[in-house]
């Protein structure tokens, strides 16, 4: 399985992990194991505002 | 039924010293009764105790009571202790809700008596808001199969079979390996009397 | 055990799996897999003529491999049923130049080398989960040398060593030599209460008296035998335990307070030594034996995920099977109709696994006497005036619960009740406010959501838990009277999958500062995999608020089990901290632009709406 950039949102760590848009797992951050870690688009868009 | 006919009853739950030691119940008791719609605000030492009970049945009756909220312990403890009382007294057991103010409150704040006195109030405010949009509910009724499935055949699956057996009902015992007697059977003796295990 | 396989009202599989089960509290459907043994069950008569033929040798596991079996055998001779089985992977095999000697020589002809797996369906009301436990390897506790040393053996080894069923037919004697030895110690708490990462932490209940009745067995069959038990403490807490206890140490056993660090063979003599202080004098001493018998601790059953997948079980800190309530529902499972007998709970001796038994009997008689049981009334209504026909409900329920519909067509989606089991996934993902899920109706969670953010929404932190895994596990850290910061608000939901996107954004825009969405793991979900959904949702709901220039911090999203009471207030902690640094400019500055945004769809919907009230008479128009 191909893997992906994660960043967590509770503590900021970036980290690598496993990814397949198909099969749905369970992600936690390493460093603080929260589960709140969405994958890093390659460029998020910022609002205008 | 319109909305101006709502009449709450909150019921605030001391248990013992396990609300009460951390949470004012007075002060939560006092401000439950100001909150909308709420008809009579009554302070326990123990709700779910028999005399809480009726304490909560004599309520509905005296204040035509048409929703109840009972702030005390999880809903996952004594949510059907609760339904069962309103349901005794004539209302719709989905008419009635719980207000955790004991594992999620006072429990968790044992020495932050104004910040769990703070949050108990709140959540009885919420379980109102919530109370007064509940609608009554009729459980529909399925019937249960008389077979039971065992899954395993060590000393305790053993056991339960033969107790199901013996009382009536068919046992499906599934076991993994080609006999049954599990752990048990390749024990010598058992203590603490020291006889054969098979 | 006999008693079983005669009993009318007992249906006893063995060599069989649980495939699947599907179904609910007093309606369950169950697949077992009756594995192949490749012998005709119904027709054995257990006379043995195979097994003298059978040229293959295999290790008997159960004696420990100290003696051998054939590729067919019997299990053990009180085996019930009373039937030979084959072993296919012993086995040389059916053709008739390789082997075939046992199918020659039976003469009731009840071997069937072709004989395959078969499904069995059954129909049950309760479930009694037995599975019971392992025992601890201690191969990872080098020191001890039980890999090592062939005169270092474990209890479960002893057992079969000791007694007169056994390799040996009771006669003790030690691996490397076959004397008897002379000179025994036990070592206590052999993976129990470690602390080090190997073993396990808690206690196995079992051990202790386990040694002390063995100690006894030695100086019953074999007086004068020197015998040292190296313990931390000796548990002997049930009845007729401490009796026993006093028993053994009057037969002269030796009880040293203290574990070895380390055991050494002489290479010569075979003979253990172990380097021991004496916690209770301060001594450090040398002991050797001709045997060292390791007690060995109990662990869950390491094949038990199956089982626990299949009826949507959690596992408490230890591994075991978490039950409903430690002290008022110890034998019934959070899984409605399924109750615990024996050690898959917690590690038990003989007595208390018959105790649960009982108890577990007793428990689902409640249910099977009644006959039927009311369901909550907590599923799925549809609103057919609502709905579109889109499906997205059909394609999202973990039950199947939901059929039809087609947008095109405008037929409207059909509800199950019966299959329902309340999730709410479908009302979280209808777009079209076509579901309402009974008792937790959008407009009761919106209210609580009003309720708590109506006054000081920066003082709180609203969390979504759902009912089988965080509420529950909130519910045990208070139980546990762990402390956490009092500004989260907490709201119910059945499910995680519930959670719909407008409460979040709704909460936002009524000034939450941190809003936090919690449910079961991915493994526990009580619907399957209903809280997927969740996460997509979750995921989706972070990019659209960076897209709207909201910190996706702000939502926080968090897997916590029933057993999880720590990571709950961990959490809980964390979330404070977070809490305290959003700030007042930041949260109008969100309420500002989710109003916008909402307004706009709004405005959108309305200019929309006559449009569509025109098609939907169209068709009726030509209908009439």
């Amino acid at each position: 399985m191909e893997e992906a950039p994660f960043k967590c949102l509770r503590c900021g760590h970036e980290f690598k992990a496993p990814y397949d848009k198909k099969i749905p797992m369970e992600r936690a951050c390493p460093k603080c194991n929260s589960n709140s870690v969405p994958r890093m688009k390659a460029a998020p868009k910022r609002a205008e505002a | 039924m319109a909305d101006n006919d709502l009449r709450v009853g909150v019921f605030v739950c001391e248990c013992g010293s396990n609300i009460a030691g951390s949470v004012d119940c007075d002060a939560v008791t006092e401000y439950a009764a100001t909150l909308p719609d709420v008809a009579c605000a009554v302070k326990n030492k123990y709700t779910c105790s028999e005399p809480g009970q009726q304490e909560i049945k004599k309520h509905i009756k005296e204040h035509n009571l048409n929703r109840v909220v009972v702030a005390s312990c999880t809903p996952r403890m004594h949510e059907p202790t609760f339904r069962q009382c309103v349901a005794d007294a004539g209302l719709n057991p989905y008419l009635m809700e719980m207000a955790n103010i004991r594992e999620h409150c006072s429990w968790a704040h044992l020495s932050d008596r104004d910040g769990a006195t703070t949050k108990a109030k709140d959540i009885v405010k919420v379980s109102v808001a919530r109370a007064r949009l509940l609608q009554p509910r009729i459980e529909s009724e399925l019937p249960v199969l008389k077979d039971v499935l065992v899954i395993g055949g060590g000393v305790a699956g053993i056991q339960t079979s033969l107790d199901l057996a013996d009382a009536g009902y068919q046992v499906h015992l599934v076991e993994k390996e080609a006999s049954i007697g599990g752990i048990m059977a390749a024990l010598d003796k058992t203590y603490p009397t020291m006889d054969c295990s098979i | 055990m006999m008693d079983v396989g005669r009993h009318p009202r007992i249906n006893l599989q063995t060599y069989s799996e649980i495939d699947d089960i599907s179904g609910y509290i007093g309606n369950f459907h169950v697949t077992v897999r009756k594995k192949a043994r490749y012998v005709d069950e119904s027709e054995c008569n257990a006379c043995g003529e195979c097994e003298k033929v059978c040229p293959v040798v295999a290790p008997d596991e159960f004696q420990e491999g100290f003696s051998s079996r054939k590729a067919i055998y019997m299990p053990f001779p009180q085996a019930v049923p009373s039937v030979y089985i084959l072993n296919n992977d012993n086995c040389l095999g059916h053709n008739p130049i390789a082997c075939g000697k046992c199918a020659e020589v039976c003469e009731k002809s009840c071997i069937d080398f072709d004989m395959e797996d078969q499904l069995v369906e059954v129909d049950v009301g309760a479930i009694i989960v037995a599975t019971g436990m392992d025992v601890y390897d201690p191969t990872e506790m080098d020191e001890y040398g039980y890999t090592r040393y062939e005169n270092v053996i474990t209890s479960m080894e002893f057992e079969r060593l000791i007694s007169a069923g056994g390799p040996t037919e009771g006669h003790f004697m030690r691996p490397t030599d076959r004397e008897v030895p002379k000179r025994i110690g036990f070592i206590q708490c052999v993976g129990s209460r470690t602390k080090n990462g190997r073993g396990n932490p808690y206690c196995s209940n079992i051990c202790c008296m386990n040694t002390v009745k063995d100690s006894l067995l030695l100086m019953d069959h074999y007086p004068g035998t020197e015998i040292k038990v190296f313990y931390i403490d000796i548990r002997a807490f049930g009845k007729g335990f401490e009796d026993l206890y006093q028993r053994s140490k009057q037969a002269g056993v030796q009880y040293i307070r203290g574990v070895p660090g380390e055991v050494f063979e002489d290479p010569k003599t075979k003979n253990i030594t172990l380097t021991v202080e004496d916690t209770s004098s301060g001594a450090i001493e040398d002991h050797e034996f001709d045997m060292v018998v390791l007690a060995t601790g109990v662990i869950p059953r390491r094949d038990s995920e199956i089982v626990r997948k299949l009826l949507s079980l959690s596992r408490t800190e230890d591994g075991f099977f978490m039950e409903s309530h430690p002290k008022l529902k110890p034998v019934d499972a959070p899984t409605g109709g399924v109750y615990f007998a024996g050690c898959v709970e917690s590690p038990k001796d003989v007595k208390d696994s018959v105790t649960q038994a009982s108890a577990a009997a007793a428990r689902s008689e409640i249910l099977l006497n009644a006959g039927e049981i009311s369901v909550e009334a907590i599923t799925s209504d549809l609103i057919v005036d609502n709905c579109t026909g889109c499906g997205i409900c059909v394609r999202v329920c973990p039950f199947n619960a939901i059929t039809g519909g087609d947008a095109k067509a405008k037929i409207p989606v059909e509800i199950v009740e019966a299959a329902c089991k309340g999730c709410g996934t479908c009302a979280a993902e209808c777009n079209f406010d076509a579901i309402l899920m009974k008792h937790f109706e959008d407009a009761q969670i919106m209210a609580q959501v009003d309720s708590i953010l109506d006054q000081d929404p920066m003082e709180k932190i609203v969390v979504f838990a759902c009912n089988w895994c965080s509420y529950a596990g909130a519910d045990l850290a208070g139980l546990s009277r762990m402390q956490y910061p009092s500004s989260q608000r907490v709201i119910r939901t059945m499910c995680s999958g519930r959670v719909d996107s407008s409460f979040i954004l709704h909460a936002f825009e009524q000034g939450a500062p941190i809003v936090l969405v919690s449910g079961c793991h991915f493994a526990d979900c009580h619907y399957i995999d209903a809280n997927r959904w969740t996460v997509k949702r979750v995921e989706k709901l972070w990019d659209d608020l960076e897209k709207m220039g909201i910190r996706p911090e702000r939502l926080q999203l968090e897997w916590i089990s029933a057993a999880e009471g720590q990571k709950w207030t961990k959490t809980m902690k964390e979330l404070e901290e977070m809490r305290q640094a959003v700030t007042e400019e930041e949260v109008e500055q969100t309420k500002k632009v989710l109003r916008e945004a909402r307004l706009k769809v709004e405005a959108k919907k309305k200019a929309k709406e006559p449009k569509e009230g025109a098609a939907e008479q169209a068709p009726a128009a030509a209908t009439a």
